[in-house]
């Protein structure tokens, strides 16, 4: 949706951005060409497995190694003892990598084998001994907040609480945004509907386990071979936690498949290496399923209590959240952008919201698609929606009264600039989809969603071939088409053909820092510092240009992939093309590049609003999802099939996430669920076409308006479904998954309640 | 326990093998003959990344002893194109950008390829349930069933045109 | 897994021999089940019969009104059967909605029965259209092979050959799949023949049983209304972490009327 505001430099047309070329990736992945984690072996390679602690919580009394040693064809074992203690920022992820005093919950690794086979390997873990002394556990966020709660951590005090408490505690952190008079608004409230939520912890679920394969030699330089979506990120982990110079190591990084943010912190890295490094042989080091679910890091499980006013004619007066995340057993839950962007889609003089990071015995939750986020739009627009429908107003007019727009205070502080949120809710308003009949037990349900997105450190280069061809080298792992979008903007920014440019994810030792592929951030940050480091080619091929033409480097232009006379003055000559200039270049100065490097700010938020129809069974409580729709503002779509992909995805994670989605624990705070045989996600069958609505009100922090899309389509889903199931099924569910139990439970519920009216 | 002397058609090749009893196809697959275009997502036949096609029938290679392959034919990911020429499923997934990060694609190309060997013309719904064994957490699976839908119509075109 | 012997018999008497001569042997079917049983390490036996290389063991056989069907036959084999979607679509129609493509390409019958899994849809499907069970020695009933818990009738070495259908005058196969696994949360077959009506679950108690209260009243009257007002108890019924045994009492009720309806 074009929009008037927008600065000279995004108003721009163009020839290859925006179009739906295949992706140069592309073959490789259809033919099983393409190398993945586990798909790659070295010579001499040594498998490595890892222990796990049976327990949700014990005190490490010893562990014996010996036997594990003896046996014939095991060529390393390593416990924490061979992982220096650390008191710095690195210390959870090194104590959740490898278990120290205790281990705290299931799954911890404490001990890890390399061996000459998987079979050799298996067998010497079942010789180890540990010697636990267990504990009592906690897994709920409630029952973990309570003052005569099991403590995992001696040593935790609740962090930005004033003055600092005396007492430890298994709350992290408290936080609060905000601003106006909370109290004064509801008064001015005609309704006021306050409710509490739950939502359980769900995994990202990508299909690829984790897997690596790691080789360090004799003088100490070692290799590392990944899938994940920051090698750099994982560079300067694993070398900090070995003791190893950063440029000791080298990690290159994989084919990825999937992370949704799973894929940003180390688990088995620093293991391997610790093993290649004692055995002296590469050791490769693959997770199994039953690890990634009950070892790697599910989101967190949230409790969250909101309250709205609004005046009878729709217009909200107070906001107010209290959000309790527990991110298993250390500090970090993503409590505080759940907070941050409960309110984020509304114009607000009255907001608060406060937020509690947790710590259970569960997994260390890791990042999970716009972390935090979904659940608190689950709480919030539930609510909203509760609130349209008792003042009688149209669900989509409600929010486009009370919508953000450009110059709104946002409820977590800054002001926004232009963003796209009453632009998507006027394109879901004007769907097809949004007017269409319903059927009987059928419901349909809107919601709105946020996210900041990010930029971050990000380093590019840019060779220019003999030939005319060009070299891109980017730092961020392709984890959905990015390559595309990189060719895309580099032919654009060149004035050349698409498939002439060729992408490669370097590898750490080939370019400057990379931030993890996270927060939405490579089309923007990777992107946008793609197309400076063509400008900054092109600069210098102007400059060879002139050189060429012996006029001066300022009497060049570079116009539609070639290099022309500024001006008449500056001299007649034929426009000289990118193979012209490049085919010169060693008698002109050697080779060409560009390079970029820089922290990218202005990523632009991106605001969504999803549409769901969904049926229930009155007499089993199971729902159907009938359709869908995402409408969703990109700044610009650089390449719209992945974009759509991007929309898509998300949606079909928070539908799971939803309806079925769950870990689920036992009184013995062991994981009841850890295969997808019982912990399942969507699978072809349980889903519709999932429609989607590119909106574009241009990012002013990019030079193309591009604004990240990855995470922001996972915001709406759980309160759009829980709306859609609510109308369909009379009754408001408030606790995920809405499983079919659950939802019979509630319709029985509200039977018998009706009965006693 | 000794190995399993074992000899299987894979692609339309003759291979011959050595292996453990408690090794699985998908073990032998990847690790002996370094077919690695087959994925293990889940090890227990819940993913489908490992799926091939074994005497015309579509099976999760994870649940296969490789002993079992004796005498059997194979169809892995790896045979799918006829040389540089891609086959119309493969094609489609590209155009109609079906995958994302990609692990799960050779599982589900196979599944695919399958049911269209035994359904050219299947419709949205039997497509959906056909592919119910594979996982994909990219996609939401939209553009896969178009991408299926579109490959369909192409081959049947091809043949009424032959 | 733990290491073991694999055995590949061409016959069901070699098949009979290696297992007799086995210290712990297991048969491997379709290996559905049993195959991640092993990868857990839940089970360690020494020896595998598979009986995949066993010709006389697959396939479908109409034999006047009755369908045979051999114990290596795979799940999608009885779903496309012609011959079963004419005799008795139920029964194809349960094929159909076992697991997945690559689940039903693998999965047998025999394999699916002698594992007796609460939550197979098989076993709803013998009871409830009172199959007979052939072994390589003997003929078992249906309502005496299914014993309780993972426990059937066999004998330590004792192979199912194949199962046998009577055709029924009317059947319907209703079902509430798990939403994680499809396995039947509860799965109830009705069948009516030679007057008499047959009601049997599967996956809401340990074993798959029959419901006599409900085939007494459907047998006076074959309408869903017949059985409306007949309580499931939950006593005794499967509680797990997909749903209480009060749920999958109330689902017996729900599917009980579904399939009943069905058949009309």
């Amino acid at each position: 949706m074009p929009r008037d505001d927008v600065t000279a430099e995004t108003r721009q047309s163009f020839t290859k951005v925006g179009t739906r070329p295949l992706r140069p990736d592309g073959v490789d992945k259809v033919t099983g060409r393409a190398r993945f984690g586990a798909d790659m072996a070295a010579p001499g390679m040594l498998i490595g497995k890892v222990l796990r602690s049976p327990h949700a919580h014990a005190r490490i009394r010893s562990i014996d190694t010996s036997k594990a040693e003896a046996l014939p064809g095991v060529k390393a074992v390593v416990t924490r003892d061979d992982f220096a203690n650390r008191t710095d920022e690195l210390r959870d992820i090194l104590v959740n990598v490898m278990a120290r005093e205790k281990a705290l919950y299931e799954g911890h690794a404490v001990a890890a084998v390399a061996a000459v086979s998987a079979a050799v390997a298996r067998k010497a873990l079942r010789l180890i001994e540990v010697d636990y002394e267990l504990l009592p556990h906690v897994i709920d966020v409630e029952e973990a907040m309570r003052p005569d709660s099991v403590l995992l951590h001696d040593d935790m005090f609740t962090a930005g609480v004033d003055p600092v408490p005396d007492q430890p505690s298994n709350v992290a952190k408290r936080c609060e945004f905000g601003h106006g008079e909370v109290e004064k608004g509801f008064a001015e409230a005609d309704i006021v509907i306050e409710r509490s939520f739950r939502t359980e912890a769900s995994h990202q679920g990508y299909i690829e386990p984790h897997a690596c394969l790691a080789s360090v030699g004799a003088d100490g330089q070692g290799e590392l071979w990944c899938c994940t979506q920051g090698h750099f990120m994982v560079r300067d982990t694993c070398a900090a936690l070995l003791g190893m110079d950063v440029s000791r190591l080298r990690v290159i990084a994989s084919e990825i498949g999937g992370g949704f943010g799973g894929k940003t912190t180390v688990f088995i890295e620093p293991v391997a290496l610790t093993l290649s490094r004692k055995a002296g042989r590469p050791v490769k080091l693959v997770m199994t399923r039953d690890e990634v679910f009950r070892a790697s890091g599910p989101t967190a499980s949230t409790s969250v209590w909101v309250r709205i006013g609004v005046t009878k004619d729709g217009r909200i007066t107070a906001g107010e959240a209290v959000l309790k995340y527990q991110g298993g057993a250390f500090a970090g839950s993503p409590v505080e952008p759940g907070a941050m962007t409960a309110f984020a889609c509304y114009d607000l003089e009255n907001v608060r919201a406060i937020g509690y990071d947790v710590v259970t015995n569960r997994p260390k939750q890791a990042a999970y698609r716009a972390p935090g986020a979904p659940m608190a739009a689950f709480a919030v627009e539930s609510v909203v929606a509760e609130l349209a429908d008792r003042i009688g107003m149209d669900p989509i007019e409600f929010r486009l009264k009370n919508a953000s727009r450009e110059g709104t205070r946002s409820a977590y502080g800054p002001t926004f600039g232009p963003i796209g949120l009453v632009e998507t809710l006027k394109a879901a308003k004007a769907h097809p989809h949004y007017s269409a009949p319903l059927g009987n037990n059928q419901g349909r349900g809107v919601a709105s969603g946020f996210w900041f997105n990010f930029g971050g450190q990000t380093c590019v280069s840019l060779n220019i071939n003999i030939d005319g061809t060009v070299g891109l080298a980017v730092g961020t792992p392709d984890i959905g088409g990015s390559r595309a979008s990189m060719c895309l903007m580099a032919a654009e920014e060149l004035g050349i053909e698409y498939d002439r440019v060729r992408v490669i994810v370097a590898d750490t030792s080939s370019l400057g820092f990379n931030d993890v592929t996270d927060g939405s951030r490579v089309t923007f940050a990777s992107g946008m510092a793609t197309i400076q480091a063509a400008r900054d080619a092109v600069k210098k091929l102007c400059a060879r240009a002139a050189r060429m033409w012996d006029i001066p480097e300022d009497a060049v232009v570079w116009e539609g992939g070639y290099a022309k006379p500024a001006g008449a003055n500056a001299g007649d000559f034929q426009p000289l093309s990118l193979r012209d200039i490049a085919a010169a270049a060693a008698k002109t100065g050697g080779p060409i590049a560009g390079h970029w490097e820089f922290n990218a700010e202005n990523a632009g938020p991106s605001f969504a609003t999803h549409i769901v129809d969904a049926e229930v069974d009155p007499e089993t409580g199971r729902t159907s999802i009938l359709r869908y729709t995402v409408v969703q503002d990109a700044g610009k779509a650089v390449h719209p099939s992945y974009v759509e992909g991007q929309f898509q995805g998300g949606a079909a994670q928070g539908i799971g996430w939803a309806l079925n989605e769950e870990y689920i624990y036992g009184a013995d705070g062991k994981l009841q669920n850890p295969g997808f045989l019982d912990y399942r996600m969507p699978v072809a069958s349980d889903l519709p076409m999932i429609d989607t609505v590119i909106v574009e009100v241009p990012n002013p922090g990019h030079p193309y308006g591009v604004r990240g899309v990855g995470e922001t389509s996972i915001v709406p889903p759980l309160a759009a479904v829980a709306n859609a199931v609510s109308a369909a099924a009379g009754v408001r569910l408030t606790s995920l998954p809405m499983s079919p139990p659950k939802i019979l439970a509630a319709l029985e519920a509200e039977k018998g309640a009706q009965a006693a009216e | 326990m000794a190995g399993h002397h074992v000899s299987t058609t894979i692609n339309g090749d003759a291979f011959e093998f050595v292996c453990e009893p408690d090794e699985t196809l998908l073990d032998v697959l990847r690790d002996r003959l370094s077919l690695t275009g087959s994925k293990e997502g889940c090890g227990t036949g819940d993913c489908g990344a490992c799926s091939v096609i074994l005497d015309g029938r579509l099976v999760c290679s994870c649940l296969v002893l490789g002993a079992e392959a004796e005498g059997r034919t194979i169809a892995t990911i790896e045979g799918m194109a006829d040389g540089d020429r891609l086959h119309p499923l493969q094609r489609k997934f590209l155009e109609h950008a079906a995958l994302q990060c990609g692990i799960c694609t050779p599982g589900i190309l196979v599944a695919a390829k399958a049911l269209l060997e035994k359904h050219p013309d299947p419709s949205e719904t039997e497509i959906r349930y056909w592919l119910a064994g594979n996982l994909c957490r990219c996609t939401g699976y939209d553009k896969i069933v178009r991408a299926v839908l579109d490959a369909a119509a192409e081959i049947r075109e091809g043949r009424d045109a032959a | 897994m733990h290491n073991f012997e694999y055995h590949r018999p061409t016959s069901v008497a070699d098949a009979v021999q290696s297992l007799k001569g086995a210290e712990d042997g297991k048969i491997l079917a379709g290996g559905m089940t049993l195959i991640p049983t092993l990868k857990q390490r839940l089970a360690a036996p020494s020896d595998l019969i598979d009986l995949g290389a066993i010709a006389e063991l697959k396939g479908i056989k109409d034999e006047g009104g009755m369908i045979t069907i051999g114990a290596a036959t795979p799940h999608a084999m009885v779903a496309e059967s012609e011959v079963v979607r004419r005799v008795i679509p139920a029964l194809a129609d349960l094929a159909e909605g076992i697991g997945d493509p690559q689940v039903r390409n693998r999965g047998t019958i025999g394999g699916s029965i002698a594992n007796s899994d609460p939550a197979a849809d098989y076993p709803a499907a013998l009871v409830g259209l009172d199959a007979t069970v052939q072994t390589d020695r003997r003929r078992i009933k249906a309502d005496d092979f299914f014993k309780g818990l993972f426990e059937t009738a066999l004998e330590e070495d004792e192979i199912v050959t194949a199962v046998s259908f009577p055709k029924p005058e009317k059947a319907c196969y209703a079902k509430f799949p798990n939403p994680a696994s499809r396995y039947a949360m509860v799965g109830v077959m009705v069948a009516r023949a030679g007057g008499a009506v047959r009601v049997a679950v599967t996956g809401a108690g340990p074993c798959v049983f029959r419901l006599p209260e409900m085939e007494q009243a459907l047998s006076g009257n074959f309408s869903p209304d017949a059985i409306k007002g007949i309580e499931i108890s939950a006593d005794g019924l499967n509680s797990d972490i997909h749903g209480s045994a009060a749920y999958r009492a109330h689902l017996v009720s729900v599917m009980a009327r579904r399939a009943v309806t069905d058949c009309a």
